[in-house]
């Protein structure tokens, strides 16, 4: 026989040789090609913007009631309550009656509103506690890099505009 | 650019150019096709559920109270002696209401205009017959507090006539009976973006509106007002990126400061607005702030909608008085237009109960042992329209006691036709199959 004349040396590596194909290679394949996904036992969570979570609008009284006590920092009489919910009925475009109401708001005494210099000496600050008084959020850093350029570049912007926008704005109208 | 997408952008920027100069301000891609008989309407939706018998039918106390004595106590609106005896419905003299309110118009309206003596209200309520007035269309699935199903003549106005917000508007006596609800539908093709301004005088400009409403500060409109709108719209894309949108009217920046000035003009003027000789009721009140939008805003379109006369429900003799003063109303309101340069003479005016009230009385009695009616049977099916302006032949009467021409919901298809887009309105197929212009009726 053929192989009964090969030395020993080579018979042995021929061994090493079936065995790396048919032991070991099918080993590496399965471990090195058919890696699977690490599972870390998390969530899948869909990532949304912070004011996606507000679907219910306020109701007249809802918005009033909050806007007073945003602004004023104490609640609105029931009375006063039942009154301006009347006369935010009695307008039929209802951005235009909240703008003269806030604005009526803004001419009363007792209105709590940081200076414009505390405004300016502060301004990430500021646009931190205005977003959470009014929406009840922090706000990204998109909208906080807007506020911030807007309120350095417009000089004659004071913090009772600010407020006035965001107690105008959809998102305030809704919880 | 491969050839294909070259041509088929060339072939969409074409066809854009062609239509772009077609398409109005208020997003409309048409201008109306019909003729014009009038630039303005108003229409009165006449005082809140008012009996055949005691308006057109002229019977006073005779077929209600079994009393007889007949006459017309709505001598601007209609020809026709009063009544002698027993006279309850004026202001008070030496007995309460015993004086009546002398007549505003030389010529009355009956004799200025078409009268239809008696046309078919398909709903005995408020709510639907108002609706039925508006859509023209008597919708029985209408829910009472629910916006208009099918289009209001503010959404077919604003829409196919190309009107903006501040010339389209609806005057309610209150904020009762979902009266605000009624200046838009909620129909997918119509809806807010088309809707009318609307306005509660007595709650505006009463002492709720006083309080809240009348000290508004005054903001600088570019230095101010500017960064304001600026940020909030910044606030609002954020927001609509996430679906949250507000319905509006879709007034103006422009259009908005010419409401408020109009609103602090008025709070300016403390009541002393073009209101009626007689002003003792709220209906009389509400008419005066509707001459006060006429004049600032010369609107293509005005409905106000009276109610007093629903006070028939427990009190007749204050009915009766609510009636004459509606009467008193409308003369003066017809009158006031004439004062108004851009609309005497091009001005149709309509008037038109949404409902009439029962045959029967109702157990309840008032101060003179008088019965009160409600309205739910037959008899409230019988009401009226007048018409008066341009285009309207004068001193006609169509129909009779009895011989119904005319029903309520024929009121929208008439103000498309006059306003000049009937075809329009006739052709979205949601009007009543019934319904027709009442030109078409004469």
């Amino acid at each position: 026989m053929k192989k009964a004349n090969q030395p020993l040396l080579i018979q042995q590596a021929f061994g090493v040789r079936h065995l790396f194909l048919f032991v070991l290679f099918p080993f590496l394949i399965t471990t090195i090609g058919c890696e699977k996904d690490k599972l870390y036992e998390v969530n899948e969570e869909t990532i949304l913007p912070p004011n996606a979570n507000k679907t219910k609008l306020k109701t007249d009284q809802q918005y009033i009631a909050i806007l007073y006590a945003n602004l004023f920092q104490t609640a609105l009489s029931s009375d006063d309550l039942f009154e301006a919910s009347e006369c935010i009925q009695s307008i039929g475009d209802k951005d235009l009656v909240h703008e003269v109401l806030i604005s009526n708001y803004m001419n009363k005494p007792g209105v709590i509103l940081p200076t414009n210099e505390e405004m300016r000496a502060n301004v990430d600050g500021f646009i931190t506690e205005t977003y959470n008084r009014f929406l009840v959020r922090n706000p990204t850093e998109a909208e906080r890099q807007y506020f911030k350029n807007y309120i350095n570049t417009h000089p004659n912007v004071r913090p009772e505009l600010v407020y006035f926008s965001f107690a105008l704005s959809n998102e305030y109208q809704y919880y | 650019m491969k050839r294909r997408g070259f041509i088929k952008k060339a072939a969409a920027a074409t066809a854009g150019a062609f239509a772009v100069p077609y398409i109005l301000p208020s997003g409309r891609l048409f201008a109306a096709t019909g003729a014009q008989l009038a630039e303005h309407v108003v229409m009165v939706m006449f005082a809140g559920g008012v009996r055949h018998q005691e308006s057109v039918g002229m019977n006073y106390l005779d077929q209600s109270q079994g009393i007889p004595i007949e006459g017309n106590i709505m001598y601007n609106m209609l020809d026709g002696a009063p009544p002698t005896q027993k006279i309850v419905y004026g202001t008070d003299g030496n007995l309460s209401g015993d004086t009546p309110i002398p007549q505003i118009l030389g010529s009355t309206i009956q004799q200025q205009g078409t009268l239809f003596k008696e046309v078919r209200s398909s709903h005995a309520g408020h709510y639907g017959g108002m609706n039925a007035l508006l859509q023209g269309n008597t919708l029985y699935s209408q829910g009472l507090r629910q916006k208009p199903l099918h289009p209001t003549i503010f959404e077919y106005t604003r829409r196919h006539l190309g009107a903006p917000a501040s010339k389209v508007w609806f005057v309610g006596n209150g904020i009762g009976n979902s009266t605000p609800l009624m200046n838009y539908s909620e129909h997918p093709d119509y809806g807010a973006e088309y809707g009318a301004n609307f306005l509660a005088p007595t709650i505006t400009f009463g002492s709720q509106g006083v309080e809240h409403l009348s000290d508004a500060k005054i903001y600088h409109p570019e230095e101010e007002l500017d960064p304001i709108y600026q940020m909030k719209y910044f606030l609002d894309n954020n927001f609509e990126n996430v679906g949250g949108t507000i319905e509006t009217i879709h007034n103006t920046e422009e259009e908005k400061q010419q409401i408020k000035d109009f609103l602090k003009d008025l709070y300016g003027l403390g009541g002393n607005i073009a209101k009626p000789p007689v002003t003792d009721n709220g209906d009389l009140n509400t008419v005066g702030y509707t001459v006060e939008v006429m004049k600032r805003f010369k609107p293509n379109l005005t409905v106000v909608n009276l109610s007093a006369v629903d006070a028939c429900h427990s009190d007749y003799t204050g009915y009766l008085s609510a009636l004459h003063r509606a009467d008193h109303a409308v003369g003066h309101l017809w009158n006031q237009i004439q004062q108004i340069p851009e609309m005497a003479g091009n001005t149709v005016m309509l008037v038109t109960p949404e409902c009439g009230r029962n045959l029967n009385p109702n157990p309840i009695k008032d101060e003179n042992d008088w019965y009160a009616f409600d309205h739910s049977d037959a008899n409230t099916q019988r009401v009226f329209t007048q018409m008066v302006g341009p285009s309207v032949p004068s001193n006609l009467v169509i129909g009779d006691t009895g011989n119904q021409i005319g029903e309520t919901a024929d009121n929208c298809p008439t103000i498309a036709e006059i306003l000049g887009f009937k075809d329009d309105v006739m052709g979205t197929g949601l009007i009543s199959s019934t319904a027709r212009s009442l030109f078409d009726r004469i």
